[in-house]
């Protein structure tokens, strides 16, 4: 059941990915998969092309992926793990909801944080009170790790 | 066999056919063929891997009509002038708006009109809670302690040396301040000199420096222990009496001439005024010598003024001598406003607040003031 919900949306991601990501699995398993953003270029990840890695779990739609990031970011979400906090990859998932668009819920993530539910509280606080030195890091950090 | 691979670039979509043993190198070049982007500028995505030159296509498993994505690299290494150039042989629409763009830094240099640039975003201190403090900054001096975690990151230290290393910055700096442009080309000189450029990169100078203000302003000093000389200024030294002390307080508050060099020596802040370990020593030094008296010998104000620009936070404010009903008027408003009339001890407890109205508030209904 898993592997063949898994393995349409691998032919569907491999004909027509969204515009900013792409995924595929890392070797034969079809549960490990890894993906690439390209850092949305109205944020502070332009230019930038982010990792992540991907797990489905067994029983895959009826439970989220487990994504993190694998390349470093600079983000309120995001902790240093790659872990990522996001609603639709916790409690808010959906079988209805496919990879691209876990993906793509990640890059408009990347462009509008949100603070107000941190995974790292420092990064929250910056882009709440100082939106400017929030940018440069993340910019910083893009051109650091993600270039 | 030939296969046809989409390409897709941020808006942009191209169709490539090449063969399917060919390497990844032969598709970047055509692609370059394309789409303008050059071959080394190109990175090309597939199934979430970046795809590696000498591999070849079929060794990735890309199929005909598969998508792959590119991402241009380099773009923002160029800098305008030379990304415009790409831009006129690729899309001839894209290039008035560069040149449109040049022309508005034309005008005067001002480093304020770009705050919102990265370049400028680490140390030009946007507003923000913490550097206003508990009463939305009325009467609040910076965050020291964040200004001094904020200059011992290299990065500060690096933009702040190369801001001080462009003399159209030493230029803003000056017409900024009205104290600096009444030094003249002295204050040039001083702002160029490589030990001011290390007072202001060197946390443990600025640190001094604070503790400095901090006497100045007759505060508690932040770092009294670490400060020798702090304890001289806050307490009277043994044997001097009260009377004394305060005398000599009054003296270094207002800064007026230290001509004596026997009050320098016993000034509690010699230290900053010896030459041997101080730049700013060998000025005030000078102009003691000088014949102009009335000169100040140092300025803590200016000191402030030149730290608060390049430090990322509101100089320290200057004592404010309005009379309270002025400078409290928005509070005492506020507080009329919810019922507390007693102008005295409103004013009160506004000053043990350091006109937060919050803790105004709280000292009132503990009954305080």
């Amino acid at each position: 059941m898993s592997s063949k919900r898994i393995s349409k949306e691998l032919r569907d991601i491999e004909r027509d990915p969204p515009t900013s990501c792409s995924a595929g699995p890392v070797g034969d398993d079809l549960y490990h998969w890894q993906a690439s953003i390209m850092g949305p270029p109205d944020s502070p990840y332009a230019g930038g092309v982010f990792f992540l890695t991907i797990h489905f779990p067994t029983d895959y739609p009826f439970k989220p992926p487990k994504i993190a990031f694998t390349t470093k970011i600079y983000h309120p979400n995001i902790n240093a793990n790659g872990n990522i906090c996001l609603d639709i990859l916790k409690d808010q998932w959906s079988p209805a909801l496919t990879l691209s668009k876990v993906l793509l819920s990640i890059c408009s993530l990347l462009t509008d944080a949100n603070p107000d539910d941190p995974l790292v509280p420092e990064i929250a606080n910056i882009y709440k009170t100082d939106r400017p030195k929030y940018e440069a890091t993340a910019r910083e950090w893009t051109k650091k790790y993600a270039v | 066999m030939t296969i046809t691979i989409h390409v897709k670039c941020a808006q942009d979509n191209w169709e490539v056919p090449i063969e399917a043993t060919a390497t990844i190198a032969e598709l970047k070049k055509a692609i370059a063929g394309v789409s303008s982007v050059p071959e080394d500028a190109q990175r090309l995505i597939y199934s979430g891997k970046i795809l590696k030159d000498p591999e070849t296509i079929e060794s990735y498993k890309i199929q005909d009509g598969h998508s792959i994505h590119m991402v241009k690299s380099g773009l923002h290494k160029k800098s305008a002038g030379s990304a415009a150039a790409p831009a006129a042989a690729g899309a001839p629409a894209a290039t008035p708006a560069a040149p449109s763009m040049a022309a508005g830094q034309t005008g005067g240099f001002n480093p304020l009109n770009d705050l919102t640039s990265a370049r400028y975003a680490g140390y030009l201190g946007m507003p923000s809670a913490s550097t206003f403090g508990p009463d939305g900054g009325i009467n609040s001096a910076p965050d020291q302690e964040e200004l001094l975690h904020m200059m011992e990151n290299p990065v500060v230290q690096s933009q702040m040396n190369e801001m001080l290393s462009n003399p159209q910055m030493i230029d803003f700096m000056i017409q900024s301040n009205p104290q600096l442009q009444a030094l003249g080309p002295q204050a040039r000189e001083m702002l160029q000199s490589p030990m001011f450029r290390q007072m202001l990169t060197n946390p443990d100078m600025i640190r001094q420096s604070m503790q400095f203000a901090n006497m100045m302003n007759g505060g508690a000093p932040g770092g009294a222990a670490a400060a020798p000389g702090a304890a001289q200024g806050g307490f009277p030294a043994p044997g001097e009496t009260t009377e004394e002390a305060a005398e000599h307080a009054a003296a270094d508050a207002n800064t007026s001439t230290n001509t004596n060099t026997n009050a320098a020596a016993a000034n509690p802040f010699a230290a900053l005024f010896n030459p041997a370990v101080n730049p700013f020593g060998a000025m005030g030094q000078g102009q003691n010598a000088g014949a102009n008296a009335n000169t100040p010998a140092f300025n803590p104000a200016l000191w402030a003024s030149m730290l608060g620009n390049a430090g990322a936070a509101p100089a320290p404010a200057a004592p404010d001598n309005r009379p309270p009903e002025e400078r409290y008027e928005t509070q005492l408003r506020q507080l009329n406003d919810m019922g507390f009339f007693e102008f005295d001890r409103n004013v009160a407890a506004l000053r043990r607040s350091g006109g937060s109205v919050q803790g105004a508030l709280d000292a009132l209904l503990n009954g305080d003031v």
